[in-house]
């Protein structure tokens, strides 16, 4: 590992004046720590967030409720209130890594954990996120675990994150403070980016601004939800596709329907389409299917993740039908 | 005198004696020897495949503070270098490194840098800068290296009776290319040594399998005489075949040690370890097998293509499995090899079987559903007690009792004999089989017992070279020295890994267990027999170790003994045998399946510890699992790196992976194998695995899936929708 200064902040103010360009907030340090050993991220100071007091889940003023940015991924997911009222989000949640990760990880590491895509993590290869300019390496290399939608020919990478993809289909919004002292919300559906000509820049947060909370939308989906998630192995592996799958049902017609894909796009994959198009449908099996083919049809798989079309439809319809069939 | 039953002889299911160390963490692994004054060592990997260094800047990592010194070709001790092209690799071979600035796979060590602390060597690792001129033609894609395969100068191309006939008599014939990846070993424990030279001899505390063959690869390597070398590799974190020989790292820290005059420790990262350790290699195995309508075996063909290094050759046995486990009278085995850019690979866990065994077990089910025969029966039916490759009798074969009993204990009768009909959801539920052999080789080994009089009690230290790889030798041994001794288990100690101690051979091969345990029994008879001897006692008369040093007037007695096999041995073939079921449930929507049961029944002579026994089996078998849910080190086409480089993209089974699993030893001592009666469990458990989990997924599916690992990508791809494809 490079030398870097530590920095342990008390309160916000310290933690935004301390932070440079080069400077990193470290919290779990799942991630973060690891890509240091790897010499991929070089911050040469670290600002620990881990003191300040954004650990509480609070109510908001969408009749939702808010996380705080420094509580962890188990307290959050195994959160009375977060397992009655947001079951989907605690699914996806309880799916990632494996205990021990879940108990460091924070809720604002986990929207900005980074790509899991080899050529990132190896420096001798090519690869436009970790040093712009440099290439794609899995553009023309091992690309089966990569995108399928949205990609450019900067970048075919993934998120890896499977929080994200339940937020996705929930809806939040996310809220940071800016270096000045003020702070702004934004869409979690705008919070993750496509990579086009910029694929180091993952998300939209600029440097310094501080992650506090995430703003759930109000509870929807607390009768009808499914998180599934296909892997190599039956548990602590990352997605190869994964669906968070929320309906609200009202005399046997679908009156809401949240819906979002991993494992196939830069950012959380939504399917707004599918979501309207279910809207106000009755549940059954070849509305579901209509769904899936609406939700992949403008896939463009490479040679080597073909499979993610076929799989991403049957992953919509059987995690549809898991949600629709879950006894209330 | 009353008789007591010795509750620790061999037999016995004692918990492991070195147990409360590991748990204490009190057993010394190689790094964690406090050797005084000891600095740290850290490998630099090659960033290509193919081609030559041309310069080197160590200027920025030689400024940094607590760099001793940066080692490259340019300044390293000259090594012996290899007498041919390309020798095979043994597990004595020499390991010369950093020797010139040829480049010959990607990761190969092209410096050292050796600072005071860890992180300061990690740091200036990076800092050192190579620039390469790179060869366009390195082979690092199998498929599009196949032209340049050769058959390899060793006899283990193989045929009896006549193929072409075999195959003409056949009323079936199948003919299928089974595929495997490149896998690692991946053990717990990192590989690492600490180095020390002191008045001109060497110490090396190593994590090695065979003690005797790291001492003769150093001493081989650096031209000194054996006496000056020692090696300490008391606990070892698992090997599986990746310690049998002594890697580049060894070396690399006892040329630092020598340069910076202090102890150098030298640990190979995780990522390290696909690179810079050894690695089962892909291999393409065809088979060709041809069967009359009632199920008799008229012809078999096993051709291998792998690929070794450029600079080194090691050929996996694959085919060795066929020409023993059925009675066919027309029998073919060949080999090829592509030298590729890529590290030498070398013996995994079951070396030939557990890889052979996945292409003929799946040949022989294919063979099966062709005939529309039950599968076990099959096998039953072509069972053989003489091993027609050694033409000579097996010396035990219980293999129809094993597939016999483990069908019973498995409910093999609610089979269901046609794919897809048994569903449940969106489950599909198919049942397998496989069968297992591997050879059990026995091998000269020597011991020493010291023996020592307190109070009336004897309390016996025995002493070998051997390992403990995790698998229980430390357990065994006691338990053994506690049975000839007829002195409870407590009283022993046993002291292992340590050069200096008498030679075994080491643990590898499944040969660990019956060759330690027949040379304490030897150093304990010698003890008993010189003493009786002394007082002119009768050997069979009984009397207590304890009155034997009494009446010897002794407090203290050594002794030495060896074992090797017999004049009889060499007359038999000595295998174990197993059989392995399983039942998988595979999701049709997303290609995931659950492996639900294995039911697995071996015999493989007398087992001297059930716990540790069952532990190997066990671990063999979630090995074996791991070949087919997701093991696979994957080279990037382009560059010829691994892209897979940490146990965050290898992936082995979780417990959530893993099934309910029986494991049922027959009652059997093999007395012609030694004179206990043990035959190897270590890698009995890994082999066929694979076949028994694919036939099962076959028959839950109707898809025959010939490439480990299957994952779920495999199976959407094969449909698993609907349809037999056979
Ligand atoms: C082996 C392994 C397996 C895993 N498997 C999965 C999986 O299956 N599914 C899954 O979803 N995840 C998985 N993860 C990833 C894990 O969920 C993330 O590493 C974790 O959520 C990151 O959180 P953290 O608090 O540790 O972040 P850190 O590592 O501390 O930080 C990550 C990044 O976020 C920045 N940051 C952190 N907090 C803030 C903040 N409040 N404001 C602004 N910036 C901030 C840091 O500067 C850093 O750049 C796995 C991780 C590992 C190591
Ligand atoms: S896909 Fe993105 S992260 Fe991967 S190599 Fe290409 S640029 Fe880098």
């Amino acid at each position: 590992m490079r030398p870097f200064t530590y920095t342990s902040a008390t309160n916000k103010e310290q933690a935004l004046k301390a932070s440079t360009k080069t400077s990193h907030y470290l919290a779990g340090g799942t991630n973060l720590v690891d890509l240091m050993k790897e010499d991929v991220e070089r911050p040469d100071q670290l600002i620990d967030v881990n003191k300040l007091d954004y650990k509480k889940i609070t109510s908001n003023e969408k009749g939702g409720l808010s996380l705080g940015a420094m509580l962890s991924n188990a307290e959050t997911a195994n959160h009375p209130e977060i397992r009655t009222n947001y079951p989907l989000l605690s699914m996806a949640m309880l799916s990632a890594a494996s205990a021990q990760i879940r108990n460091m990880a924070s809720n604002g590491g986990n929207l900005l954990q980074r790509t899991r895509c080899p050529y990132f993590f190896e420096t001798s290869m090519p690869c436009n996120k970790r040093e712009p300019g440099s290439g794609c390496g899995a553009l023309k290399g091992m690309n089966a675990l990569h995108a399928i939608f949205g990609y450019s020919d900067n970048c075919i990478a993934t998120n890896p994150s499977d929080m994200n993809v339940a937020l996705a289909a929930i809806g939040a919004t996310v809220e940071v403070q800016k270096k000045d002292g003020s702070s702004r919300m934004i869409e979690f559906t705008d919070f993750h980016r496509l990579p086009g000509d910029k694929p180091e820049k993952d998300n939209t947060l600029e440097q310094g601004e501080l992650i506090t909370a995430i703003h759930l939308s109000k509870p929807e989906f607390s009768d009808h939800y499914y998180y599934l998630k296909i892997r190599e192995r039956s548990s602590y592996a990352f997605a190869l596709i994964s669906v968070a799958a929320g309906l609200q049902v009202k005399s046997g017609v679908i009156a809401k329907a949240g819906l979002a894909m991993g494992g196939v796009a830069h950012k959380p994959w939504k399917l707004s389409k599918a979501e309207e198009f279910l809207v106000g449908k009755k549940p059954n099996k070849s509305k579901f299917e209509a769904a899936a083919d609406l939700a992949m049809k403008d896939a463009k798989p490479f040679e080597a993740n073909k499979f993610k079309v076929e799989m991403g439809k049957n992953a919509i319809v059987r995690a549809l039908t898991q949600a629709y069939e879950r006894e209330a | 005198m009353t008789k007591t039953i010795n509750a620790s002889g061999v037999g016995n299911a004692i918990d492991r004696v070195e147990g409360h160390l590991k748990v204490m963490g009190k057993a010394k692994y190689a790094s964690e020897f406090p050797v005084e004054n000891k600095v740290y060592g850290q490998g630099i990997n090659s960033t290509i495949a193919k081609g030559e260094i041309i310069s080197i800047d160590t200027s920025e990592a030689e400024k940094l503070e607590g760099v001793l010194k940066v080692i490259t070709y340019k300044n390293a001790e000259k090594l012996k270098a290899f007498d041919e092209e390309r020798p095979e690799l043994a597990t004595d071979s020499i390991a010369p490194v950093l020797q010139s600035n040829k480049v010959h796979y990607y990761g190969e060590y092209v410096g050292l840098v050796v600072a005071e602390t860890f992180e300061q060597a990690q740091y200036a690792a990076r800092l050192v800068k190579f620039e390469y001129k790179k060869d366009s033609d390195a082979l690092i894609d199998f498929e599009k290296s196949k032209s340049k395969a050769y058959t390899p100068d060793n006899d283990s191309n193989y045929s009896r009776g006549n193929m072409k006939l075999g195959l003409s008599e056949a009323d079936m014939v199948v003919e299928q290319t089974y595929n495997t990846p490149i896998e690692h070993h991946h053990p717990m424990e990192l590989h690492a040594v600490i180095a020390a030279w002191d008045n001109g001899k060497v110490t090396a505390y190593a994590s090695q399998q065979i003690v005797e063959d790291a001492k003769i690869a150093i001493s081989g390597t650096f031209q000194i005489p054996k006496e000056d070398v020692r090696v300490i590799s008391a606990f070892v974190g698992g090997g599986f075949g990746s310690k049998l020989n002594l890697d580049r790292h060894v070396i690399m820290a006892v040329m630092a040690s020598k340069m910076v005059g202090r102890p150098v420790q030298v640990t190979v990262t995780r990522t390290q370890m696909f690179t810079n350790t050894n690695m089962r290699q892909q291999n393409e195995q065809k088979m060709r097998v041809g069967a009359k309508k009632d199920g008799t075996l008229t012809a078999l063909s096993h051709e291998t293509l792998s690929h070794t290094s450029i600079t080194q050759e090691y050929q996996e046995p694959c085919g060795m499995v066929s020409k023993m486990l059925y009675n066919v009278p027309n029998n073919e085995v060949t080999y090829k090899l592509i030298p590729m850019n890529l590290q030498t690979p070398f013996a995994m866990r079951a070396p030939g079987e557990a890889t052979g065994s996945f292409a003929l077990e799946s040949a022989m089910d294919e063979m099966a559903w062709k005939l529309k025969m039950d599968p076990l029966e099959f096998r039953i039916k072509n069972d053989t007690q003489t091993d027609l490759h050694e033409n000579r009798p097996f010396s035990s074969r219980l293999l129809v009792e094993c597939l016999r009993i483990g069908a019973d204990k498995f409910g093999w009768k609610d089979r269901k004999a046609e794919p897809r009909t048994n569903k449940k959801g969106n489950w599909l539920i198919g049942y397998g089989v496989s069968a297992a052999s591997r050879e059990a080789p026995y091998q000269k080994t020597h011991a020493k017992v010291i023996l020592e009089l307190e109070e009336d009690k004897i309390f016996a230290t025995i002493q070998m070279d051997a390992t403990d790889i995790g698998t229980g030798s430390y357990t065994i041994i006691a338990q053994t020295a506690s049975e000839y001794l007829k002195i409870p288990v407590e009283q022993v100690t046993v002291e292992l890994g340590d050069s200096d101690f008498p030679i075994t051979p080491g643990s590898g091969g499944s040969w660990g267990a019956a060759s330690y345990c027949n040379g304490a029994r030897a150093a304990c008879e010698n003890a008993i027999n010189t003493l009786k001897n002394n007082r002119n006692i009768k050997g069979d008369e009984e009397v207590t170790v304890s009155e034997l040093l009494k009446q010897n007037q002794l407090t203290k007695f050594e002794a030495e003994g060896m074992a090797e096999p017999s004049a009889e041995f060499k007359k038999y073939s000595i295998f174990s045998f197993g059989a392995n079921f399983s039942e998988v449930w595979v999701d049709k929507d997303t290609g995931m399946y659950r492996i639900k049961r294995m039911v697995n029944v071996g015999s493989a002579g007398k087992i001297l510890n059930p716990k540790t026994a069952y532990g190997q089996i066990i671990g063999g078998l979630t090995m074996g699992a791991g070949m087919v849910i997701a093991e696979q080190s994957r080279v990037e086409p382009n560059f010829g790196n691994f892209i897979t480089r940490s146990f965050a993209d290898y992936h082995v089974p979780v417990n959530l992976d893993m099934a309910n699993i029986d494991v049922i030893f027959l009652p059997e001592e093999d007395k012609i194998a030694n004179k206990m009666g043990i035959k190897g469990i270590g890698e009995l458990g890994i082999t066929s695995v694979a076949a028994s989990i694919s036939n099962a997924i076959f028959n839950a599916t109707g898809k025959r899936m010939r490439s480990l690992p299957i994952t779920p990508e495999k199976l959407i791809e094969a449909g698993l929708e609907e349809g037999v494809t056979a």
